[in-house]
């Protein structure tokens, strides 16, 4: 059973429900990394890797710090109950995710220089981007698609944030091929750039309709 | 040379619009824009926290130490988007609902860091938060003007109610994921074929009259 | 050393200020909140069955139905019943608060949460042109909750053109949390 809910979290997340086709989530890389299929990878495995830690994380944050019914800071109020934090999650989520990619940043740039170079550029516009917050908040929401209405486990959550990105890295290469032939194509000069990436992204998301009838 | 206050709130509606000309905020512009109210409710919310924090953080700009400016621009936007968010849920909370995890994630929004960055750390409070406001009404009216579109032509609704009469067949692709980025793409075209033109009449007036 | 534990202090004073700020947000909304939420599902049961004065919660083996009452002290026998059914449909997860009478007879149903591909499977809760309810649900009203069928799998209900698969889900959950209902002796068909 569980390892069918794992395998569903992955074909929604990477196909049926893909972060930037269907949720909108993480459309500024979409668009801005999205020109040369290298820089395409490189911020794909940035936001993959980074989305995996922040899933983990930020549901360790929640699951023991704000959230009242599994908090440790039971403990120390003498069976009074922990108090209900779960009015931080925003502030919560988003400061540990600022911390996280900074030390990541750091530690790359200590011990594995040739990884900070290849993902370095990409690292500090990770803090505030929508798909990494994005996954947080869903992990702790539950996955209604498929029936989950409360918060996921640990592992599910992990799994969302790893799929999540697959989904991200493999929308980001297919659009980079599209966008580096574009570019030996006749365009009229008011489409070039943005609008016609949005033309293919909208392409792309009607294509990617054709999944949602998957089912197990 | 400086901006009449008025030119402070319009220069956010028109030259610096956040969506169709910085291109910022495109997240909640496709998501939340499949119906005109949502688009509404979303403007109004990142507009009141945009006025607040560009407010709180030009009050604050002098205390600052310039090398933490960054995090604690942060803490302020989350904790205004955490208030706006108890608030919505409290006095409109079919909204709430309807924008899902788009509320939260106001606080990821480009366009605050961006105004916050550009304009709220070098400037007063009250130009900081005429700033802010032209920078949500700009906002809200993008998304008002892409939501108002996508509910017309993929419901043949606007605020819920028809507008296109019984036999009008809705364009379901509009209110599709695909629709909004379509609708996107083909409204900054047209407003970059309007600079276009704008341009080349202008290098031809300034050609015929030196 | 000194510029450091300076800048430490700004920022943790900045976190302090800002728990503070939220937290007072927090104190002063959170009646409210919780108020708007039982609300939501008060009003979703009160829905489905409108004769009750009382609703209550009841779970056997973990799983939850209530039963509502005609008299404000929760006297007597249940006059209704309502369960959440669940069906995996096209591309979501459809649930279906369904209210029954003691017999098991459909008495009113509302789909509370669905993520169908609009324009086919949202069609389940489309109401038409100048009408009051939407007319997929209208259909399943005063059938006995454990026969309802699509027409397709030879029921009466009549399925949604294009997307049987959402019609189908909401048929069979109706049909399968009625099973269970009748199964733990809740509802007794034929008691009427």
């Amino acid at each position: 059973m569980e390892i069918k809910v794992l395998f569903m979290i992955i074909i929604y997340s990477v196909l049926i429900q893909n972060f930037v086709l269907s949720r909108f989530l993480g459309l500024c890389p979409f668009f801005g990394c999205s020109q040369r299929i290298s820089s395409a990878i490189g911020m794909g495995c940035a936001i993959t890797f980074v989305m995996a830690l922040a899933s983990a994380i930020t549901w360790i944050v929640y699951t023991y710090l704000l959230d009242p019914a599994t908090s440790i800071v039971g403990f120390f109020t003498e069976g009074n109950g922990a108090p209900d934090l779960r009015f931080l999650r925003t502030i919560s989520f988003i400061l540990v995710i600022a911390v996280l990619v900074q030390f990541i940043e750091m530690f790359l740039q200590k011990k594995v220089p040739s990884l900070y170079r290849a993902l370095g550029i990409f690292l500090p516009l990770m803090a505030t981007n929508c798909a990494i917050l994005g996954v947080a908040v869903l992990n702790v929401e539950g996955f209604t698609a498929i029936g989950i209405h409360t918060k996921l486990t640990f592992i599910q959550s992990v799994t969302q944030g790893v799929a999540g990105g697959a989904g991200f890295l493999l929308i980001l290469i297919l659009m980079a091929g599209l966008r580096e032939k574009m570019e030996l194509v006749t365009i009229p000069e008011s489409m070039k750039g943005v609008p016609i990436a949005c033309v293919t992204g909208g392409l792309m998301a009607l294509a990617f309709m054709g999944f949602s009838g998957l089912s197990f | 040379m400086q901006r009449t206050l008025v030119q402070e709130v319009t220069k956010g509606i028109t030259i610096e619009n956040p969506v169709f000309r910085l291109l910022l905020g495109l997240c909640p512009s496709l998501a939340v824009t499949t119906s005109l109210i949502n688009g509404l409710g979303m403007g109004v919310a990142a507009t009141f926290v945009l006025i607040c924090s560009n407010g709180m953080l030009s009050l604050i700009r002098g205390i600052i130490p310039p090398k933490i400016r960054i995090p604690i621009y942060i803490i302020v936007i989350a904790t205004f988007v955490s208030i706006m968010e108890m608030m919505m849920e409290v006095y409109t909370p079919a909204l709430h609902k309807a924008l899902g995890i788009f509320v939260p994630l106001i606080a990821v929004n480009c366009i605050i860091f961006a105004r916050a960055e550009i304009f709220a750390g070098k400037n007063g409070v009250g130009r900081s938060m005429l700033d802010g406001l032209g920078a949500g009404l700009g906002f809200t009216l993008s998304l008002a003007i892409l939501a108002g579109i996508r509910e017309i032509l993929g419901d043949g609704k606007l605020l819920g109610y028809p507008v296109m009469g019984q036999s009008y067949e809705p364009i379901l692709l509009m209110i599709l994921p695909a629709g909004g980025f379509f609708i996107l793409g083909f409204l900054v075209a047209a407003l970059k074929l309007y600079d276009l033109r704008a341009e080349a009449k202008k290098s031809v007036l300034l050609a015929s009259n030196p | 050393m000194l510029n450091i534990a300076k800048m430490g202090l700004v920022l943790g004073a900045f976190c302090v200020a800002a728990a503070l700020a939220l937290g007072g947000t927090y104190e002063m909304t959170k009646d409210k909140i919780a108020i708007q939420r039982e609300n939501v599902m008060k009003e979703a049961l009160s829905g489905v069955l409108p004769e009750a004065k009382k609703i209550i919660d009841d779970t056997i083996d973990g799983k939850t139905y209530y039963k509502g009452y005609a008299t404000e002290d929760a006297t007597g026998e249940p006059i209704g019943y309502a369960i959440i059914a669940e069906g995996v449909g096209y591309s979501s997860t459809i649930r279906t608060l369904v209210g029954l009478t003691p017999e098991g007879i459909i008495n009113k149903m509302n789909i509370i949460y669905q993520l169908e591909t609009p324009g086919l499977g949202t069609k389940a809760v489309e109401i038409r042109y100048g009408e009051e309810d939407p007319w997929f649900q209208r259909q399943f009203l005063n059938l006995p909750g454990d026969s309802v069928a699509v027409d397709k799998d030879g029921g009466q209900i009549v399925s949604i053109s294009g997307s049987t698969i959402t019609a189908r889900a909401i048929a069979s959950s109706i049909k399968r949390e009625t099973e269970w209902l009748k199964a733990q002796g809740v509802i007794k068909p034929g008691t009427k």
